[in-house]
C-alpha cells in the first residue's frame, strides 16, 4: 500500500465516528496494509495525528451548523401558527387572535433618572407602541365579535381606527428615531388609573400623544391636549379614540426648538371653549 | 439607543418593529441569533433535530410574545437563549435523558458573564449539568474564527461534495450509506468526499497542520471506480 492508498483510507475513516481507531485496531486485511505502511511512514503517521485532531473539530463545528432551510421553515411555522401581528392583520384586512400574556396592557415604564436613561428612551417607545398595538388588536377582535346589519358599518369604523392607529404607530418609529427626541410620562392627575406617554421633536416638531383609561367623553365635550412652555398654554389637539387608546398625533409649531421645562396635559373641556385653564386629567413634564 | 440616541439596529428596536407586524423584522433577528440558540441546544442535546425544533419554538414564542421582552432587564440574546434552554430541557425530561455535560458557555448567552449566567441559573435553580470552564478568552476567539472559516468554506463548495460532507460528519452515514441516500456509485462518493475534505485541509490548514507536499486532488477521472 503506497501513500496515496494510505491517506484516502485514513480520510475515509476519519469521517466515521471512532474509524480511525478502527482501522488502527487492524484486524481486517485492509486494516493491517495500512498498518504496515505506517509503521514504515513517517509522512504518513503524522497524516493520521493530524486527521485525529481535525476530524472531531470538523465533526463538532458542522453539527452545530444551522441547517439552511430551517429559516424558510420556521417563518412557515410561525406563519401558521403564530398570532397574526396587528399592522400585518390590518393590511391583511382579517380578524385576529388576541395577542398572547402581556400583550394587552401598557408595557411597564421607568422614570427617566441617570442611568437609566438610555434604555428608557427605548423602552418608553416600546410601551408606546405596545399600548397602541393592543388597541389595534381590540378593534379587530371586536369587530370579528359583531353579527346582523351593523357588520358593514362597523368594518368601515374598524378599518378607519385601524389606519389612524397604524399612522400613530409609524409616527411614534419616526419621531423616535430622532436625535431629540424627547419621552414624556403622564399621570393621571385625580384618578390614578388614568396613563399617557408622549414622544415629541423639537427640530420637526412632530408630537405623538396616546393615554389609556379614558373614556370617550359626553356630546359637547372633548379631551383636548395642550402644552405649557415659558408659562404659556397652547392647544395641541382633539384626543380621538379608538378602543380604550385616547391618540394625537401631528406637528406642533409650539414645541419648535423647545428646550426650556415643558408641560403637556389632557384637559376634558367643552368644545366651544376657546380657553385651556380647566383642570388637566393628564399631566407631565420633560 | 446607542450613546442615548435611537439605534434602529438595536435588537430592543427590530423587537419593536416585529411586534408591530414585520416578518422582516422578524427575520433579522433570526438571522442574529439562529446560529448560537442552534448551537448552544445542540451541545445540551446532542441531537439535531432536537436543536432544529427547539429552535424553531423559541422564534414562535419571540414572535407570539414580544411584548414580555423587557430590555431593561437583559438582552434579548439572553431572553431568548433562556427559552431555548428551557424547551431543551423539557424535551428531554419528557424522554427520560439527562441534559450533556455542557459548558456554562452552552447556558449563557453570548454577550454574558460567566459568573452572572452562572449566579442567574443558580438563583432560578436551573443548573443542571457543568463541566470544566470553557476556553480563555483568546482560545475561545481563536476557535470562533476557525469556526467561521470552515462553515465559509464549507458553504462555498460545489453542492454535489458539500452534500457528502455533511452527510457523513452530520448524519454519520458510511460512504456506503451516503452512495445509496443520492443514488450515487460510490466511487463517486468517495471521490467527492476527498475534494471536499481537501478543500477543508486547504482553508484550514493552518489549523491543522502542514499541508502535505505530495497531497493532490482527487480527479474526475477516478470518480466511477
Amino acid at each position: 500500500m503506497d501513500h496515496e492508498e494510505t491517506r484516502e483510507q485514513l480520510e475515509l475513516a476519519a469521517l466515521e465516528p471512532g474509524g480511525l481507531d478502527r482501522l488502527m485496531a487492524g484486524d481486517t486485511p485492509l486494516a493491517q496494509s495500512v498498518a504496515g505502511h505506517l509503521a514504515g511512514c513517517e509522512s504518513c503517521t503524522a497524516e493520521l495525528a493530524r486527521l485525529r485532531r481535525s476530524s472531531a473539530l470538523i465533526r463538532t463545528d458542522l453539527r452545530e451548523m444551522l441547517p439552511p432551510d430551517l429559516k424558510a421553515r420556521t417563518l412557515a411555522t410561525i406563519r401558521a401558527e403564530g398570532v397574526q401581528r396587528p399592522l400585518a392583520a390590518a393590511s391583511a384586512g382579517v380578524a385576529v387572535m388576541p395577542l398572547a400574556d402581556g400583550a394587552g396592557g401598557a408595557a411597564p415604564t421607568t422614570p427617566a433618572t441617570g442611568t437609566s436613561r438610555r434604555r428608557t428612551r427605548a423602552w418608553s417607545t416600546f410601551a408606546m407602541v405596545a399600548t397602541i398595538a393592543a388597541a389595534v388588536v381590540l378593534s379587530v377582535v371586536t369587530t370579528s365579535l359583531v353579527v346582523g346589519r351593523r357588520v358593514d358599518d362597523q368594518l368601515a369604523q374598524q378599518s378607519l381606527t385601524v389606519d389612524a392607529l397604524e399612522h400613530v404607530t409609524t409616527t411614534t418609529f419616526d419621531v423616535s428615531a430622532q436625535p431629540d427626541a424627547e419621552h414624556v410620562q403622564l399621570a393621571g392627575v385625580s384618578d390614578p388609573t388614568l396613563d399617557g406617554s408622549i414622544v415629541y421633536s423639537p427640530g420637526t416638531t412632530e408630537l405623538v400623544v396616546v393615554a389609556t383609561g379614558l373614556t370617550e367623553p359626553a356630546p359637547g365635550y372633548e379631551y383636548r391636549c395642550w402644552v405649557e412652555v415659558g408659562g404659556k398654554r397652547e392647544r395641541i389637539g382633539r384626543m380621538f379614540f379608538g378602543h380604550e387608546l385616547a391618540y394625537w398625533a401631528g406637528a406642533v409649531s409650539a414645541i419648535a426648538g423647545a428646550s426650556s421645562p415643558t408641560t403637556f396635559g389632557v384637559s376634558l373641556v367643552d368644545v366651544s371653549a376657546t380657553t385651556l385653564d380647566s383642570q388637566p386629567v393628564l399631566v407631565g413634564s420633560d | 439607543m446607542t450613546n442615548g440616541r435611537w439605534d434602529p439596529t438595536d435588537d430592543a428596536v427590530v423587537v419593536l418593529e416585529m411586534a408591530a407586524g414585520s416578518e422582516a423584522a422578524l427575520e433579522t433577528l433570526y438571522d442574529r441569533h439562529a446560529t448560537a440558540i442552534f448551537a448552544a441546544v445542540y451541545r445540551l442535546t446532542s441531537d439535531r433535530g432536537t436543536a432544529e425544533e427547539v429552535v424553531q419554538e423559541t422564534f414562535l414564542t419571540l414572535w407570539n410574545r414580544a411584548e414580555t421582552f423587557d430590555p431593561m432587564t437583559g438582552s434579548l440574546a439572553s431572553w431568548l437563549h433562556a427559552i431555548a434552554r428551557n424547551r431543551a430541557i423539557d424535551r428531554l425530561r419528557a424522554i427520560g435523558r439527562r441534559p450533556s455535560m455542557v459548558g456554562l458557555g452552552a447556558l449563557s448567552a453570548p454577550d454574558e458573564d460567566p459568573n452572572q449566567a452562572l449566579e442567574r441559573l443558580a438563583a432560578r435553580g436551573t443548573v443542571v449539568a457543568g463541566s470544566a470552564p470553557t476556553d480563555d478568552p483568546a482560545t475561545a476567539t481563536a476557535a470562533a474564527a476557525t469556526r467561521d472559516a470552515l462553515r465559509n468554506a464549507v458553504a462555498a463548495m460545489p453542492d454535489d461534495e458539500r452534500r457528502v460532507i455533511l452527510l457523513a460528519y452530520q448524519e454519520d452515514l458510511s460512504q456506503t450509506e451516503i452512495a445509496e441516500r443520492l443514488g450515487w456509485p460510490l466511487g463517486t462518493v468517495k471521490t467527492r468526499t476527498r475534494r471536499a475534505l481537501l478543500r477543508l485541509r486547504t482553508v484550514l490548514g493552518g489549523e491543522f497542520g502542514p499541508f502535505p507536499d505530495d497531497a493532490v486532488m482527487p480527479v474526475s477521472a477516478g470518480e466511477d471506480r
